[in-house]
């Protein structure tokens, strides 16, 4: 939901702008590292429990993996996925990220939302829904690069990470952070934590990981997540993809399409009172009689 | 007018051109032809009103600019529900109007001539030979048609997103986005023609009736044809 | 715990988990820390990314941990004696030991007798017939002159330990381990080199593992292998080094500390047997005698064994034993033959006894109390027939578990038909850890006070008062209506403020003892150090003539007059090595880091100055809490006290097994010992021979099976949570099938695979899976799988499953008797509609 008092940076269908003031805060970021990560789930639990989120029903065919659900549902924000893959320089890898929200710096969810305020970006970077603005048009999957949000059919709502926005705002650091016990999850200012990348994955090329970086991505404006991959050359191996964009149907759609779309409505309905003042009513010439003078 | 005519004054003979409009078409009755029967009157109007009921709802989703017109129905959560069924509805009422009249907008020879120019500068340069429809009229079915199709295929793509995947989806807002601008243009031009420009015709579409003077102007091999007589 | 004890002395994690930050090296085997010890793991993790230490995992599957590690190799099961040989082979090969630490802090030069020898997989001493060794063929070799230990510090003497344990491990070569372990060679030498980097000053390593070596019937020698590693390697004692067990419950080693089992009383005093009819009998035998080594002579600890034991008794008789009575010695249970929990329910099975020759009935009825034997034991058909011969059993437990519905298992459970059952089972609902105060004892031996969080539901109630109800109500049955010996009974002293539901507190202040007359100081007698009625400060103060009492040795200090230590909160950590010493209270005597004597040489001085664990400041040793005593020189105590010897014991001449590890083959194995055919299995094991206990041959089952379990489950105790969240994480049971094993049956993942042992079958769903390799053993080729534990009938129908013990034997370690759930052998088949 949208915090009361946390100053709005963005927000969906805005029509100018949408900030709300002159605050500022630091934009805030986890840290995932997905080297020392060893896939307990205590963030799955803790995201559901602090959420109050259904039991999502993982009953049923087993799909072959340690991995909680085959992807994230609306009652399921943070799902560490699982992925054996086999290396060339290190052998098998059994690679495991926590995936969630990634709270982009211009996300694709609220680009594309058409609801006023449904979506809204903090100022300190958290990208939430607020579900009393949210029509439930689903827009914001077809804009999201990463395949975050997710429809509530019971709700008829989006809904999905809200980076635990009511504890931030209260100083308290995220529940899936609280409850990693190896910490390889952080959580605080983004500059920082940066920093803290950057030395992990010196680190890791120190142990013969030359590849190893940390997923940012500035295609779209960078994220909220940082993510510390041994294998930084091949983030699809941890099922992210290689250069994120908002998808450019969104920018067409929002920002080609929506003015062209103005103009034709205009010149519509502009051309037909030229066009009547230029050639008036076509009459039959021996207008002896008036007809259609209802209209 | 001839709806005011009352009924045992001086034609009481036989039935008014307003009663035979409900059944039949293409008569004349007097000074009157009819050139839309009843029910091609109703598909018309209900094409119409699922239509705009489509368009209103549509509009405040499409852009904040037109929020306003969601609180008409209950707000944009409304709209968005109410705008896939009323585009459900007007492909419904559009399938039916297209069977009948599917008939009358085919194209033919005397179509070729038609200059959309010389049309719109409303010259006398008439085409004799414009039949009930010209090929402006016919060209606007088939256009809505094609339109309908496809905004009907990419609005169910974004009635439910979650069954399709991101590149139908992408391309779908594109495509029904597309649609509705075409879709508002042509809704413009539709009614301008049909009222303001071409007196008469906005009463062939309430009432059913034309007069003889006004299918001779625009529909001349019509009216030729359910006249007889001769140019 | 037994290989530690007799290795160190202790039978205890010789670190702690905090400790594990100061590492270079994590060695992790037999264990998956990172999928059962996460939190702990913590400090694995810490030490990575603080020191840029690396984690090498060797386990039969690519684990959690391993997907953290740093390098990674596979074994076969049940294999890892003949890898860590294989190290040790390589540390003295190469000469990668920590010399100086190894001639100061071990028995490396201590000459054996002549009598131990070793031929063809069998140590002296055998007797075939009734598969026993006989220890005093082992002995240390006796100086002629002194009666000393007889040593060479120069290593040279070819019946010297460190010359024995060169010649018993030359065997295990690079090929050999390949042979045996089915890690390639170049893997193995890989692992030996990052592993034996530690064995210097410098650098400093550590081993943690948990039931994976445990659960073997050579588990014991498993763990020692793994300890005497660590003495090579010079890692005992240091901070960041140790061998450290991992304990698989919140309470496990209090539980142990507090003579959990039948043969030792609380702080690991032995039980009294009929052999000992006297005290005077009891303690000449409890404490281990030690030749006199006059240059290093040892503290042997135990020699305070008559202060421990006579404050127990006071603590258990109370006023009622005095000096003239022999504190009730007498009064308490003289227990001969095997009472370890397989042999008692091999007895209710039977319908007899052990004790006596088989002569005495069995056991008919059966107090439990939070376990879950059917559900935990090998072999469940047997369990389940077992319990079906008594005529009661009482279950006190949160939940109604497997053991209290037995009489209903399913059929593949072979049980009888629940008409034809005719035990009473009473079913007493308990209080679970957060609806009752006390301590957790961790396996860091940090004891922790907790506090109540909630009141039990209903008429759920805390072990001791069920216990004290229990005990009330049969006393009052022996005070009213007498019977056999109600003095037993009768002079128990009960002296809590409840007596119905003892305080925790009070029972706490009982376990540390107090004075029960003024206790004088030793130096100088007209002074007193603890009045009459005060808490004593430590078992340092603890006497033998009655005027202590002790509840628990080990564990006294941790409510001292200074109050409750175990409920300490403070993380300060003023020597940065993560020692907290104000955090809870770490037996024995608040130490950290135990044998901390040995992280410094000879001097006193710290092997590394960066990480010293004692330092010797000239007057005493300052640092962490010494394990030592305080004021003794350099060169006048060795590093472990509780040993006779007084240093860690590469030959250790204490356990049924040997006095060096040896490769043996699990009872249920693929292939035949390489190095002893004849004696393929550990010669010493215990298996049982009713016809309940079947053992499967390699023919019919060929592939290696090996159970665990998983990060997301507690025990059998998650699954009884309705709608659990735990449950919705990991929702059932699974096979883990290799994927070429897989391919070759046509299993595909998900799918349903048939798996059968000797003891019957269970079908379920199989996770394909790329993390378990088949291995080539000279030329023959085997496949492992692996199944979690946690399933069962009883609890949420939704998440109900197989237990996992329907599959594995009742094969024993011969020290412990723990049974080999780790290693037997199945037959994979694809499910079908005909073979389910």
């Amino acid at each position: 939901m949208a915090l009361q008092g946390l100053e709005i940076r963005r927000s969906s269908a805005s029509l100018r702008g949408g900030g709300t003031g002159l605050r500022k805060m630091a934009t805030v970021a986890k840290y995932i590292d997905t080297s020392t990560c060893i896939g307990c789930k205590a963030c799955e639990v803790a995201c559901q429990e602090w959420n109050d989120l259904p039991n999502a029903q993982t009953s049923g065919p087993q799909h072959g993996t340690y991995q909680t659900l085959p992807t994230m549902t609306a009652n399921f924000w943070n799902l560490i996925k699982f992925r054996e893959v086999e290396t060339q320089d290190h052998g098998l890898q059994w690679l495991m990220r926590k995936d969630q929200c990634m709270h982009c710096d211009e996300p694709g969810c609220l680009e594309a939302c058409p609801a006023p305020g449904a979506i809204v970006q903090y100022v300190n970077g958290i990208v939430d829904v607020d579900p009393e603005k949210c029509i439930g048009c689903g827009l914001c999957e077809t804009g999201c690069p990463f395949d975050v949000p997710r429809y509530a059919q019971a709700t008829n709502k989006m809904a999905k990470c809200t980076l635990c926005v009511d504890r931030v705002s209260v100083g308290l650091e995220p529940a899936c952070i609280k409850a990693c016990p190896t910490g390889c999850l952080q959580f605080g200012d983004k500059t920082a934590l940066l920093e803290v990348a950057k030395h992990r994955v010196e680190q890791l090329h120190g142990d013969g990981f030359a590849q190893a970086s940390y997923y940012d991505p500035q295609g779209v404006g960078g994220t909220g997540v940082i993510t510390v991959l041994k294998h930084g050359d091949h983030p699809e191996w941890y099922g992210l993809p290689k250069d994120p964009t908002v998808p450019t149907t969104v920018s067409v759609w929002k920002r080609v399409l929506h003015p062209i779309g103005f103009v034709a409505m205009a010149a519509a309905i502009f051309g037909a009172i030229g066009h009547f003042m230029a050639f008036g009513p076509k009459k039959p010439k021996d207008s002896s009689r008036e007809t259609g003078g209802e209209v | 007018m001839s709806e005011l005519r009352i009924p045992g004054s001086t034609r009481a003979a036989g039935p008014t051109a307003i009663q035979v409009a409900r059944g039949r078409e293409d008569v004349v009755i007097g000074d009157e032809i009819v050139r839309h029967r009843l029910a091609s009157r109703v598909i018309h109007w209900v094409v119409a009103v699922f239509f705009f009921g489509a368009l209103f709802t549509g509009m405040p989703i499409w852009s904040p600019v037109f929020g306003w017109m969601a609180y008409f129905f209950g707000g944009l959560s409304v709209c968005r529900w109410l705008h896939a069924w009323l585009g459900v509805a007007f492909a419904a009422a559009a399938a039916v109007m297209a069977v009948l009249w599917l008939k009358e907008m085919v194209f033919d020879k005397s179509d070729r001539k038609f200059n959309v120019v010389d049309y719109l500068r409303f010259s006398d340069r008439e085409d004799p030979d414009v039949g009930k429809y010209n090929a402006g009229q016919k060209f606007f079915f088939w256009l809505v048609m094609v339109t309908g199709v496809v905004i009907l295929l990419t609005g169910i793509v974004l009635w439910w997103p979650t069954y399709f995947n991101q590149t139908l989806r992408s391309i779908s807002i594109l495509l029904h986005d597309i649609c509705f601008i075409g879709f508002f243009a042509a809704i413009v031009g539709h009614i301008y023609l049909g009222t303001a420009a071409e007196p008469g015709t906005f009463h062939s579409m309430t009432r059913g009736t034309v007069t003889r003077a006004w299918a001779k102007l625009h529909h001349p091999r019509w009216y030729r044809e359910v006249t007889g007589e001769r140019r | 715990m037994a290989s530690l004890a007799a290795t160190f002395g202790r039978g205890a994690m010789t670190n702690g988990w905090t400790d594990i930050k100061n590492t270079d090296l994590v060695f992790v085997m037999g264990g998956n820390p990172a999928e059962n010890h996460p939190c702990g793991f913590k400090w694995a993790i810490e030490a990575k990314k603080n020191r840029n230490a690396k984690i090498v995992v060797v386990d039969p599957r690519f684990t959690r941990t391993a997907a953290v590690a740093d390098i990674f190799a596979q074994l076969r099961a049940g294999t890892d004696i003949a890898f860590l040989s294989g190290i040790m082979r390589y540390a003295i090969e190469k000469k990668r030991f920590h010399e100086d630490y190894v001639k100061l802090h071990t028995n490396a030069p201590y000459v054996i007798g002549e009598k131990f020898q070793f031929t063809e997989g069998l140590f002296s001493g055998f007797d075939q017939t009734k598969a026993e060794y006989d220890k005093n063929a082992w002995q240390y070799q006796a100086d002629p002159k002194t009666n000393a230990y007889m040593v060479d510090e120069t290593l040279q003497n070819p019946r010297c330990v460190f010359q024995l344990l060169k010649q018993h491990v030359s065997r295990y070569t690079p090929e050999m381990v390949e042979q045996i372990c089915g890690t390639p060679k170049d893997q193995f030498i890989k692992i030996a080199e990052a592993v034996t980097s530690t064995g210097n000053p410098e650098r400093v390593g550590t081993i943690l593992y948990a039931l994976g070596w445990t659960q073997h019937s050579t588990g014991v020698q498993i763990i020692r292998a793994a300890a005497m590693l660590q003495l090579l390697l010079g890692n005992v004692g240091r901070p960041g080094g140790g061998v450290n067990a991992l304990r698989g419950h919140s309470n496990i080693q209090g539980a142990t500390d507090m003579g959990g089992t039948f043969e030792i009383l609380p702080g690991y005093l032995k039980t009294p047997t009929g052999a000992t009819q006297t005290l005077a009998e009891y303690l000449e035998k409890g404490p281990p005698t030690t030749l006199n080594k006059q240059s290093w002579a040892s503290m042997n600890y135990w020699q305070n064994y008559p202060k421990f034991m006579v404050s127990l008794l006071k603590a258990y008789y109370g006023r009622t034993a005095t000096k003239e009575n022999d504190y009730n010695y007498a009064l308490m249970p003289k227990v001969d033959g095997n009472y370890s929990w397989m042999y008692l329910f091999d007895d209710m099975y039977r319908g007899s006894s052990t004790r006596a020759g088989g002569k005495e009935p069995g056991p008919e009825g059966l107090i439990s109390f939070g376990m879950n034997p059917v559900g935990t034991g090998p072999n469940s058909p047997k369990m389940v027939a077992a319990l079906s011969k008594l005529k009661w059993l009482v279950m006190v437990e949160n939940f109604e578990n497997e053991s209290a519905t037995f009489w209903k298992a399913p059929k593949e459970y072979g049980g009888a038909a629940p008409k034809d059952i005719q035990t009473t089972v009473y079913q007493l609902p308990a209080a679970n850890f957060a609806e009752k105060d006390g301590t957790f004892t961790n396996s860091s031996r940090w004891m922790q006070w907790k506090w109540k969080a909630i009141d039990p539901p209903g008429q759920a109630k805390s072990d001791q008062e069920v216990l004290a109800r229990i005990f009330l109500a049969v006393r009052d049955l022996y005070r009213k209506d007498g019977g056999a010996l109600p003095e037993a009974v009768l002079a128990i002293d009960w002296g809590y403020t409840n007596p119905y539901a003892p305080d925790l507190g009070e029972v706490l202040k009982e376990i540390n003892g107090k004075a029960l007359d003024d206790i004088k100081d030793p130096k100088d007698p007209t002074k007193i150090i603890k009045k009459k009625g005060e808490q004593v400060d430590g078992f340092a103060q603890l006497q033998d003539d009655g005027t202590t009492m002790c509840g628990n040795w080990l564990h006294s200090g941790v409510y001292s007059s200074a109050g409750n230590l175990a409920a300490r909160r403070n993380n300060a950590d003023p020597l940065g090595l993560g020692m907290f010493h104000e955090w809870a209270f770490s037996w024995p005597a608040n130490r950290r880091v135990m044998y901390n004597r040995a992280s410094a040489d000879k001097d006193g001085k710290p092997w590394d100055p960066t990480r010293p664990g004692i330092v010797w400041n000239g007057e005493k040793w300052v640092g962490d809490v010494p394990d030592i005593k305080p004021d003794s020189p350099p060169g006048q105590f060795g590093a472990f006290i509780m040993l006779p010897e007084g240093v860690g014991r590469l030959y250790s001449p204490v356990l049924n097994d040997g006095p060096f590890p040896e490769h043996y083959e699990a009872i249920e194995a693929p292939v035949d010992n390489v190095l002893h055919a004849k004696v393929t299995s550990n010669p010493v094991s215990k298996k049982f021979s009713t016809d309940k206990d079947k053992y499967g041959g390699r023919d019919q089952f060929p592939i290696v099976c090996t159970t665990y379990r998983l990060t997301e489950h507690f025990h059998y105790w998650t699954k009884h949570h309705i709608n659990g969240r735990l449950n919705e994480v990991q929702p059932e049971f699974f096979f883990e099938i290799p994927e070429e094993l897989a391919k070759e049956k046509g299993i595909a993942n998900g799918s349903k695979v048939k798996v059968t042992s000797a003891r019957g079958s269970i079908v379920g769903p199989a996770v394909v899976t790329k993390r378990i390799l088949s291995m080539n053993l000279g030329g023959k080729k085997v496949w492992q799988i692996g199944f979690p534990i946690h399933w069962g009938y009883a609890g949420d129908p939704k998440h109900a499953g197989p237990l996992a013990n329907l599959l594995t034997p009742s094969a024993m370690d011969p020290n412990t008797w723990t049974p080999e759930f780790k290693t037997f052998l199945v037959q994979v088949e694809k499910a079908t509609g005909e073979n389910v």
